[in-house]
């Protein structure tokens, strides 16, 4: 028998640019890196916060420059795009059932934009009323 | 009759030819004719010595999956009237290829035999002196908990879709979890115990990052993806027993 000569092709580092699915895939991967951003501006508000009036004031700008509102708007949207193809895959991986029947869908990725704009309204209702 | 441009991946080792490399054809079509009947043409009208795997032209055998213009497809269910411009061939990815459009499944069928994917039942044996002549009974109800993940065909193309398989070989991959899933889902298998611990490994349900690409291109529309996703649930909760139990 002759001798078996298989050719195995390695997968290179740059395989998600070979299709638009896996484009797609990266892009909903890379939505955590401007909340990273987002974070740690957080964090650097509440240490700021813990060093006085005048840290919080300098903080206070820098929130206010045009770049850091641009790239935590770009947060913002980078959320709402994951939520929204996190919320489409939720009932596949946790098909809930009732009355021994599975819930449709639609109907629980409705539930979750729900949850959202609940959160959303108590938020704003929380740290709006001093204003 | 109008002509379609098929550019096939060969590899002929045996002649001494070890990378592979890119042959043309043109294929007369019309609305009717799929990849599989492409190749078939090539073949029996214009080069013999091309290589590739199929049966049974209606999509159940799952044995013509190759990649068409880098998609995992069945070539008896992909049409080249679909395509615009020329069409490109490739062996499945993921897998070693022997020749031509022909891989090497061997590591898949081993996934498969690891998560033990047939019922478990022991009680049979046990309780009936008449082992094996009693039918299982079961509900529509019970059926239909793992009835969508029961449609595999065993093709192959879900791992040539999923790039974590594509960088760790060792990963279970998406078929042999699903079924795993689906035989622990079934009311008449005794045999999760057995099969959690592989589904709980690094290689098992874990190196999966629901990529998804896996169920876009399952042509029984198994949905694997959601299988193992729901697999890290149940060992999400294994785990949490396990720590319980002590």
């Amino acid at each position: 028998m002759a001798k078996r000569t298989s050719y195995f092709p390695e997968l290179k580092r740059n395989w998600w640019l070979k299709h638009p699915y896996f484009k797609k895939y990266m892009a909903r991967e890379a939505t955590v890196l401007p909340l990273v951003f987002f974070l740690l501006c957080l964090l650097a508000g509440l240490y700021s916060l813990l060093q006085g009036a005048e840290s919080w004031q300098g903080w206070l700008t820098f929130m206010q420059s045009p770049l850091v509102i641009a790239v935590n708007a770009l947060a913002f949207i980078a959320s709402l795009f994951h939520a929204w193809t996190f919320f489409q895959l939720f009932p596949r991986v946790m098909p809930l059932r009732a009355g021994g029947r599975t819930l449709p869908p639609n109907l629980m990725v409705l539930g979750q934009w729900f949850g959202v704009v609940v959160v959303m309204v108590l938020a704003a209702w929380i740290f709006m009323r001093g204003l | 009759m109008t002509t379609k441009r098929l550019s096939i991946q060969r590899y002929l080792p045996e002649q001494g030819n070890n990378t592979p490399y890119w042959q043309d054809f043109d294929i007369p079509f019309d609305d009717s004719t799929s990849v599989l009947d492409a190749l078939n043409y090539v073949k029996e009208e214009l080069d013999g010595s091309l290589s590739y795997r199929w049966s049974c032209r209606m999509a159940i055998c799952g044995s013509c999956g190759v990649m068409v213009n880098n998609t995992p497809k069945l070539g008896c269910q992909s049409f080249l009237r679909d395509y615009e411009g020329p069409v490109k061939i490739a062996p499945l990815a993921h897998f070693p290829v022997e020749k031509d459009l022909i891989i090497d499944m061997g590591l898949f069928l081993d996934h498969l035999a690891a998560v033990q994917p047939y019922l478990i039942n022991d009680s049979r044996l046990i309780n009936d002196s008449e082992e094996g002549t009693e039918t299982f009974k079961q509900t529509p109800a019970q059926m239909e908990k793992y009835k969508q993940f029961a449609g595999c065909i065993n093709c192959g193309l879900c791992y040539s879709a999923c790039p974590q398989f594509g960088l760790n070989p060792e990963f279970l991959g998406p078929a042999a979890l699903t079924l795993a899933h689906r035989y622990n889902l079934d009311s008449r298998d005794q045999g999760k115990k057995q099969r959690m611990p592989q589904m709980n490994r690094e290689e098992g349900v874990w190196s999966c990052t629901f990529v998804g690409f896996c169920s876009e291109v399952c042509p029984k529309n198994v949905d694997p993806a959601a299988a193992v996703n729901q697999g890290k649930v149940e060992s999400a909760k294994d785990m949490l027993i396990g720590i319980f139990k002590g």
